[in-house]
């Protein structure tokens, strides 16, 4: 299972490297035009999905990307899938493509997605499906990325030559172009075409290693060339390629140990004796490792040197022995809880998701299996997992901390504003109430007044009024003029206009009056109803209709709902835990087994060549 | 070959020969209850992550409601156009005179507001009216140097939120970085 998963998470890895490429370097606009969608970004590129989506979500609750509509939607997709949330993502890809006017980047971006998602469900020909919608005119990112996912299904599908069709259509950039070629080198190798693939592995191998990933990748072409040449029995150009791999590189074991066999093979057993000697000295707990321990005295039985042979079995056995001995107890202390109290002790960062640099930083003895068990696809999933978890239950406690905090805030706030305000509240607004009933009063009076008096100019609307004003203030100006023709006839003309406002508001006075009457009882009702409900409630919500009690209430809801999330997480993580314990438990028991059968096996060659020995007693001293 | 060559013969074989999905797949059959358990919980975990993102959301925004009310609200944002004349260490923020930010970059904050990014630096209250804006932004100018530099702007505070960007922009003519204030209508 160790290497089925293994080799499976190069290829996840490879998928992986493509999304980010994509991520990099298609979905992001060249220009911000929402601040918003700004933040979003800044939080996106430094991993901190978690947010990101955050962040994304409320500007678009508050619509605050009006400019940025479609690509946040398609940014948001993307985002979910980036931490985890696959069923989410799936539904926002699909809700995209729902819309006929969609833009075709944005439409094969959300295919590349849903092809994605399917691929990591273990979903093969739902991703291929999803690869054959991605059509007509696209970015070269997006062009390259879709080859090369679909590239990859079809070779795990085993239909390789399709594979092949695929890449072999395929133009990329420089960057691009050394991943490309391994997957054709493999898919060439596995269809058959072993010349045709060695030439794109060897060319893979050469290509320039700038970055850390560029250099695995180089020594996995060369490493799988050397295996090849293996294979077909060509030595020479296996050991050139394998002495290729970086020395110091994570996948130096297995070129020493080929490199040993390439040796072997060619029956050059003293020259299979360096790499191996060499990689018997390194940290057991890698397979590459135990099985150098007795190709070490095989290649010496070979050589016929029985009694160093001997030797080397026995410490061979006795290493292996006290690596299953190291193995138990390292199980031990994962049963115990030493794992997820090393997880716990780390910092999950901020929702960083699937991508996260995953490392045990402690001295526990689970640190000696750490690189074994982070090869387990299934054992990093679960850590993923189990990390988001602590986080979720981070930002909860923090929350929880938050809410009570504003609740008292609010409490105070509610209190001081309860012992200030009323008094300050009443008073206004009985004042205010006062002053309007007064007025009313006053009114009331001019209008009975008018009745009784029938003095009609009384009920002349506030236009009128404002027109006799202006005439009285012309006449008092006429009369401090000289007597003269002109000013005689300004004075008639004066007293004329004065008098047609006079006629207009006596020729309606019947109508003012009933209509002024039921205005007044009108207002006068309006005046009662307010007074009742101003009676009826409490001061600070006539001061803020959505002040104290809205927020509380709020408050109030999500705390509820906080609490629930509290314990669900918390058993989720139990549960995560003790399935995480169990895939790494599983996975050292793997182990053990296998070195039990190496033990069997190296017993078994013991007695052989003591045997050996005592027909050749000439060789060494056995200890 | 030799018997204990298993572990070389499988290396060869997986990586060369295709039988991946078929080792996958043995392997698995005899983990079916927990490949069961792990599917149901990746469910869970997914459910999980959605709603506790709601919940911030839900939260984030009555907090910005509670403690940063529209009428009185400024949010300040920092970003950096290119950058190449420039590289940020730190920023320091004063409204009316008085410092109300201080913030001191992360390598990886920076790159992030160089690919495009724009970080909130200050959300806050202020009354309508006017106010006198300065930021004063440090770090290593063109060719190394120690670089601090200020830009200032009055704004004038209405009802509404109030956005203001600090910009760092590279000027080309004079190869020097440029330092602006906007207000985001």
């Amino acid at each position: 299972m160790l290497q089925g998963s293994s080799c499976k998470y190069v290829s996840l890895i490879l998928l992986f490297f493509c999304s980010q490429l994509i991520s990099a370097r298609d979905n992001p606009p060249s220009s911000v035009k929402d601040l918003q969608y700004g933040e979003v970004l800044f939080y996106y590129y430094q991993q901190d999905y978690f947010n990101s989506i955050v962040r994304l979500e409320i500007a678009q609750q508050q619509e605050h990307l009006s400019n940025h509509k479609d690509e946040a939607e398609l940014m948001l997709g993307g985002l979910v899938l980036s931490y985890g949330m696959r069923d989410k993502a799936r539904l926002i890809f699909q809700q995209l493509l729902d819309d006929q006017h969609i833009d075709l980047s944005i439409h094969n971006r959300a295919w590349l997605y849903l092809a994605k998602i399917s691929y990591q469900r273990g979903d093969l020909s739902g991703a291929l499906d999803a690869t054959e919608k991605i059509n007509g005119k696209m970015t070269p990112a997006t062009y390259t990325a879709t080859a090369n996912l679909k590239s990859l299904l079809l070779m795990e599908e085993g239909r390789n030559s399709e594979a092949i069709e695929v890449l072999k259509k395929t133009r990329s950039n420089k960057h691009w172009t050394p991943y490309l070629k391994y997957n054709l080198g493999i898919a060439q190798i596995r269809n058959g075409n072993s010349n045709e693939g060695e030439r794109n592995l060897e060319s893979a191998g050469k290509s320039g290693g700038f970055t850390s990933e560029q250099r695995l990748l180089r020594d996995k072409a060369n490493l799988a060339l050397g295996y090849s040449y293996l294979q077909k029995g060509v030595v020479d150009k296996s050991r050139q390629a394998l002495e290729k791999v970086r020395f110091e590189g994570p996948l130096s074991n297995k070129a020493l140990l080929g490199t040993g066999w390439a040796d072997a093979d060619a029956g050059q057993f003293a020259q299979a004796l360096v790499p191996w000697t060499e990689l018997s000295t390194r940290n057991i707990a890698d397979p590459a490792v135990q099985e150098a321990l007795l190709a070490v005295p095989y290649a010496m039985v070979k050589m016929e040197l029985y009694g160093q042979a001997v030797q080397h079995y026995k410490e061979g056995i006795s290493a292996l022995n006290d690596e299953k001995r190291q193995l138990d107890i390292s199980i031990n202390a994962i049963q115990n809880g030493e794992l997820l109290r090393s997880l716990e002790q780390s910092d999950p960062r901020t929702g960083h998701g699937w991508r996260q640099q995953l490392t045990i930083d402690t001295d526990s003895p689970i640190l000696h299996y750490q690189v074994r068990l982070m090869a387990s696809h299934d054992f990093q999933e679960g850590i993923k997992n189990y990390r988001d978890l602590l986080f979720l239950r981070r930002n909860l406690d923090e929350w929880a901390t938050s809410i009570a905090a504003y609740e008292d805030a609010l409490a105070i706030r509610e209190s001081r504003s309860q012992s200030h305000l009323p008094g300050v509240d009443h008073v206004q607004i009985a004042n205010t109430l006062e002053t309007l009933r007064q007025r009313h009063a006053a009114l009331t009076n001019t209008v009975t007044s008018v009745e009784s008096t029938g003095n009609s100019i009384g009920l002349a609307n506030a236009v009128e009024t404002q027109q006799l004003q202006t005439l009285s203030g012309i006449e008092k100006q006429l009369a401090n003029l000289p007597d003269t023709p002109e000013i005689r006839n300004l004075r008639d003309k004066q007293k004329f206009l004065n008098g047609i406002i006079y006629w207009q508001v006596d020729n309606e006075y019947r109508q003012r009056l009933g209509k002024t009457r039921l205005l007044l009882s009108e207002l006068e009702t309006l005046i009662q109803q307010t007074g009742m409900v101003i009676g009826n409630q409490e001061p600070e919500d006539i001061k803020t209709p959505a002040g104290f009690p809205g927020f509380q209430k709020q408050l109030s809801i999500q705390k509820t709902a906080l609490k629930q999330l509290q314990t669900r997480t918390a058993d989720a993580s139990m549960a995560q835990g003790a399935l995480l314990e169990q895939l790494a438990v599983n996975e050292l028991e793997g182990q053990k087994k296998r070195i039990d059968t190496y033990i069997v096996q190296a017993r078994y060659a013991l007695a052989q060549t003591y045997d050996s020995l005592l027909n050749n007693p000439t060789d060494a001293v056995v200890r | 070959m030799c018997v204990y060559k298993s572990f070389f013969l499988l290396v060869c074989s997986l990586l060369l020969s295709g039988s991946l999905a078929l080792y996958s797949t043995n392997s698995n059959a005899n983990s079916d209850d927990s490949t069961n358990t792990a599917a149901s919980l990746d469910k869970e975990i997914q459910s999980l992550k959605q709603q506790v993102l709601a919940l911030n959301r839900s939260l984030f925004m009555l907090e910005e409601e509670l403690l940063f009310p529209s009428n009185t609200q400024i949010a300040v944002f920092v970003s950096i156009d290119i950058g190449y004349f420039f590289s940020l260490d730190s920023v320091q923020l004063k409204i009316d005179n008085k410092v109300i930010s201080n913030y001191l970059y992360t390598q990886r904050e920076v790159k992030a507001l160089h690919r495009g990014g724009v970080q909130r630096l200050y959300m806050g209250n202020i009354k309508s009216g006017e106010h006198e804006l300065v930021a004063i932004f440090t770090g290593k100018g063109p060719n190394g140097r120690d670089y601090r530099r200020g830009t200032e702007l009055v704004v004038n505070k209405n009802l509404g939120a109030m956005f203001i960007e600090l910009k760092i922009v590279d000027n080309e003519n004079s190869k020097q970085p440029d330092f602006s204030i906007k207000e985001w209508e």
